[in-house]
């Protein structure tokens, strides 16, 4: 009895996901040139990551290339650097994903509660017009401002904080803390497009029924602006720890130089410099970091999304 | 795309096989530059002429982005002009297999300007690799007669010319006259006309421009260029060097020795009078070139062709006064036990090995290739390729070739190259340097009468009060080339990681720190850099070692 209304139900299940599969199917047709997008560009490549097992070069190819086992990961993991470039990366992440969660979501509130659509607008665009700027052109303002005589030390010199210019590009130790600061500066309005979006979609009777129980300005925020974009903040934190892995490449590559190596590079900027840094190609080195580089990240995703789930938290898978 | 990408090659294969079968029908080379470029015009009249006389016409593509990164990704396609020119990645393409050995083709029969060209004083055994082969024909450095050097090209100390004007044109040799100069220029003239302060000495660190930062101690120390080894040649530096008398070239290297820390040690103290500014260390080479333009920048090591866009536009704006001018600086008997170092920054004439024209492995007539370049070598043809075309761009009076201003100055126009100059073949191929037969120069700016007449009035006056007839009389005559070349040449590819991530960035990350550290932690400092470069040092030293004695036996063979 049990076992036929189980097949009974599969196979109405099984009916319905085909019928709904054919009712949407322009639903699907859409959907075929990102299947293709995300086929191409991100699972054919894997086929590259066999290198990291070979000696690979390129005259001989995939299949002609010695197989050298796990040589490559070890290495990487004997030279001091990559270890560097692996607590560089995460160090700049975390600041990354700090600095820019904190700032983006202050202003978002900030913006929320001004009543001038006019000045809101203007802020709003100002604040992520930067983004559409080439990292190039980011670094070298940046070069500038945080040079010896440039706006910031003068800044620091006329007010009398510091007695000499700080050395900000040239010091291992700013690194982190420069880089984590320009990407603010980069992408702080963008982010905040996103949160704005989830603070409009509070129900403003919310907002009502806490100003008619007493509630002042800070407490509608904390009470209802925040948990309103909880869910909002979870799904991006999610996601971006996945990416924790990914501290950037650009903002590094163009803003080291020898005095800061040690704390500039990123296991991205590794990864070139190793693989044609030289007069000999190492392919191999790159796609080994690269390689590692995912795994961890998958880890690091599925990871938080269980804690998330654990924790009863709004979840993405 | 793939089979469009097939088609597209078995079309290429199929028209380039043509010339097989009519040999002399006009074929089409595809050019590859290691570096970027102009593409000529369609009218190209030199191109034109190629075609008419030789039945052969080129395709180019310049260098555009990284160019280690673009030869590993051609390699990785396999598909090849048939004319490759690595630029300074050369060794990346004979490694790779990708040219083909060209002394099957070279005799003295079939090809005698070529075969005078690389076996003339046994050249050919500096040129070929170890197994015998010959993949590059250098693009420079082969002279013919006497070699005309009015200006020093290469690496020197470099000062503007209005210091040494103010000095009553009396010229420093030594570090410490050098640095004392500066600081009495800057103390007397603190800033430019326009109020901009003066920066006293500039070191571009930036990626394979460090040599600005890391070089200066082997030509302080009365070598020219061998990159990052001092080379015992003479035996004059032994008590200074320690390197043993009875091994002839011994090669160690420098940056670890005491006599390096000397340097360093004094541009710490030069950071402290404020000569040195501490952005330096982190500018990129637009912002350096910036800098030397804008005239502020009052010296700095460095070589005269790396810093040639900023000269340029100095001269544009007739800021003359801020020109270089190089200078051969060595030790003062101070800081090297009292030895007197003789400098010797000029140097025999330098094969550039390695660099130019290679022909790819997919190239179908690489007889008929080598025949161009054979042709292009003959005296006709390099009268066109260098100087032009009698009674349009050069005249000739009583056997001496001449140029009018207005054809002297077409030479820098971009726009006029483009369409008057055959400069994407000839920077790379085999060319003749020196002097000709007649007694001419083979490059119009060294012959003496138009290196003069067109000299500006400033250098003009300013080398009549020096007493000195060219820039590079302020150098002792070029010494003779040693037996291995200049080891900067020699292929680090065995030791890749060792070098290029272990022993180079060690001293970027170092050298900064000691010039910028307080004076009383630089014994500190220095010790650490020592302890840490030991390791990837010695095995720099051996392999260079190694190579150097190779590269000797070879050529005394």
């Amino acid at each position: 009895m049990t076992a036929i209304t189980k097949e009974l139900n599969q196979t109405k299940r099984q009916k319905g996901f085909f019928r709904r599969l054919c009712g949407q199917w322009q639903l699907m047709v859409m959907s075929v040139p990102m299947l293709l997008y995300v086929f191409l560009f991100n699972y054919a490549p894997m086929w590259g990551w066999l290198t990291a097992f070979q000696d690979y070069q390129p005259k001989k190819g995939l299949a002609g290339s010695p197989w050298v086992g796990l040589e490559n990961f070890k290495f990487l993991f004997g030279r001091e650097d990559f270890l560097l470039a692996i607590r560089n990366t995460l160090a700049m992440s975390v600041i990354n994903l700090v600095f820019g969660t904190v700032s983006s979501i202050l202003l978002a509130i900030l913006l929320n509660e001004v009543r001038s659509k006019a000045f809101k607008r203007t802020v709003q665009t100002v604040t992520y017009l930067p983004h559409f700027l080439s990292m190039v052109i980011v670094v070298g303002m940046a070069q500038n401002i945080f040079s010896s005589n440039g706006a910031v030390n003068s800044l620091l010199m006329s007010l009398g904080l510091v007695k000499e210019p700080v050395f900000f590009l040239g010091k291992g130790e700013y690194f982190w803390w420069l880089v984590g600061v320009i990407n603010v500066w980069k992408e702080v309005g963008w982010n905040t497009i996103i949160y704005i979006a989830a603070m409009t979609s509070i129900d403003p009777s919310l907002y009502e029924a806490a100003s008619i129980d007493g509630a002042g300005r800070f407490q509608r925020i904390l009470h209802v602006t925040l948990p309103g974009i909880k869910s909002t903040f979870m799904v991006l934190l999610i996601m971006n720890i996945g990416h924790l892995m990914e501290a950037g490449f650009e903002i590094q590559y163009l803003l080291r130089s020898g005095l800061t190596m040690k704390y500039s590079d990123t296991i991205d900027v590794f990864a070139l410099i190793y693989s044609f840094g030289s007069s000999k190609p190492h392919y191999a080195y790159g796609t080994a970091a690269g390689m590692f580089k995912s795994i961890v990240g998958i880890i690091l995703l599925f990871g938080a999304n269980m804690a998330a789930k654990a924790l009863d938290e709004e979840t993405l898978i | 795309m793939k089979k469009f990408l097939a088609a597209l090659l078995a079309m290429v294969m199929v028209l380039s096989m043509i010339p097989a079968v009519f040999a002399e029908e006009t074929i089409t080379l595809t050019v590859f530059r290691g570096d970027p470029g102009d593409q000529p015009t369609e009218d190209n009249k030199i191109y034109k002429l190629i075609e008419e006389k030789l039945g052969i016409k080129f395709e180019f593509e310049f260098l555009a982005g990284d160019l280690a990164e673009t030869l590993n990704l051609k390699m990785a396609d396999d598909v090849y002009p048939d004319l490759f020119d690595g630029g300074n990645y050369a060794e990346t393409l004979e490694n790779g297999e990708v040219l083909i050995d060209l002394l099957p083709y070279i005799s003295e029969e079939k090809t005698p300007n070529l075969y005078k060209h690389i076996y003339t004083n046994d050249r050919i055994k500096q040129l070929m690799t170890e197994d015998g082969k010959l993949y590059i024909i250098p693009n420079y450095g082969i002279n013919y007669n006497a070699q005309i050097q009015n200006e020093c090209n290469g690496p020197a100390f470099f000062i503007q010319k209005q210091v040494i004007a103010w000095n009553n044109y009396e010229v420093p040799t030594t570090l410490n006259e050098y640095f004392d100069l500066i600081e009495r220029f800057i103390a007397a003239n603190p800033t430019t006309a326009n109020g901009t302060p003066y920066t006293g000495f500039a070191i571009l660190c930036e990626g394979w421009r460090h040599f600005c930062l890391i070089n200066p101690v082997q030509h302080l120390m009365g070598r020219p260029n061998d990159g990052e080894v001092y080379i015992c040649v003479t035996d004059q530096n032994y008590e200074v060097t320690g390197n043993d008398p009875s091994v002839a070239f011994k090669t160690e290297t420098f940056i670890d020795k005491p006599y390096a820390k000397a340097y360093y040690a004094k541009l710490n103290e030069e950071y402290h009078k404020g000569l040195i500014n501490k952005d330096t260390f982190v500018m990129n080479y637009d912002q350096y070139i910036a800098a030397l333009s804008n005239g502020t920048v009052i010296g700095m090591f460095d070589q005269t062709w790396d810093f040639g866009t900023a000269t340029d536009s100095l001269r544009a704006n007739e800021q003359y006064a801020n020109t270089y001018l190089a200078l051969p600086l060595v030790y003062d008997p101070e800081y090297v036990n009292g030895a007197v170092i003789e400098e010797h920054y000029l140097n025999g004439a330098v094969m550039n090995k390695d660099r130019g024209f290679g022909i790819s492995v997919t190239c179908e007539c690489p007889e008929r290739v080598v025949q161009l370049f054979e042709t292009l070598l003959s005296d006709e043809w390099q009268t066109i390729l260098q100087w032009g075309i009698e009674g349009e761009d050069y005249y000739v009076e009583n056997g001496r070739y001449l140029m009018t201003k207005e054809q002297y100055d077409n030479r820098a126009d971009a726009q006029w190259k483009r369409a008057n100059r055959a400069l994407a073949i000839w920077e790379s191929a085999p060319k003749k340097q020196g002097t000709m037969d007649n007694g001419n120069a083979w490059d119009p700016g060294q012959q003496p009468e138009i290196y003069f007449g067109q000299m500006n009035d400033y250098d003009k006056d300013f080398l009549t009060a020096a007493g000195k007839k060219t820039p590079a009389e302020f150098f002792n005559a070029p010494i003779e080339l040693a037996p291995y070349g200049e080891a900067w040449q020699i292929d680090k590819a065995p030791i890749d990681i060792d070098y290029n991530q272990g022993f180079l960035p060690i001293q970027d990350r170092w050298l900064p720190i000691i010039i910028t550290c307080d004076p009383a932690e630089l014994d500190a400092n220095w010790d650490a850099f020592v302890a840490e470069i030991t390791p990837s040092a010695q095995i720099y030293t051996d392999f260079m070692q190694t190579e150097v004695l190779k590269l000797v036996e070879q050529a005394t063979k």
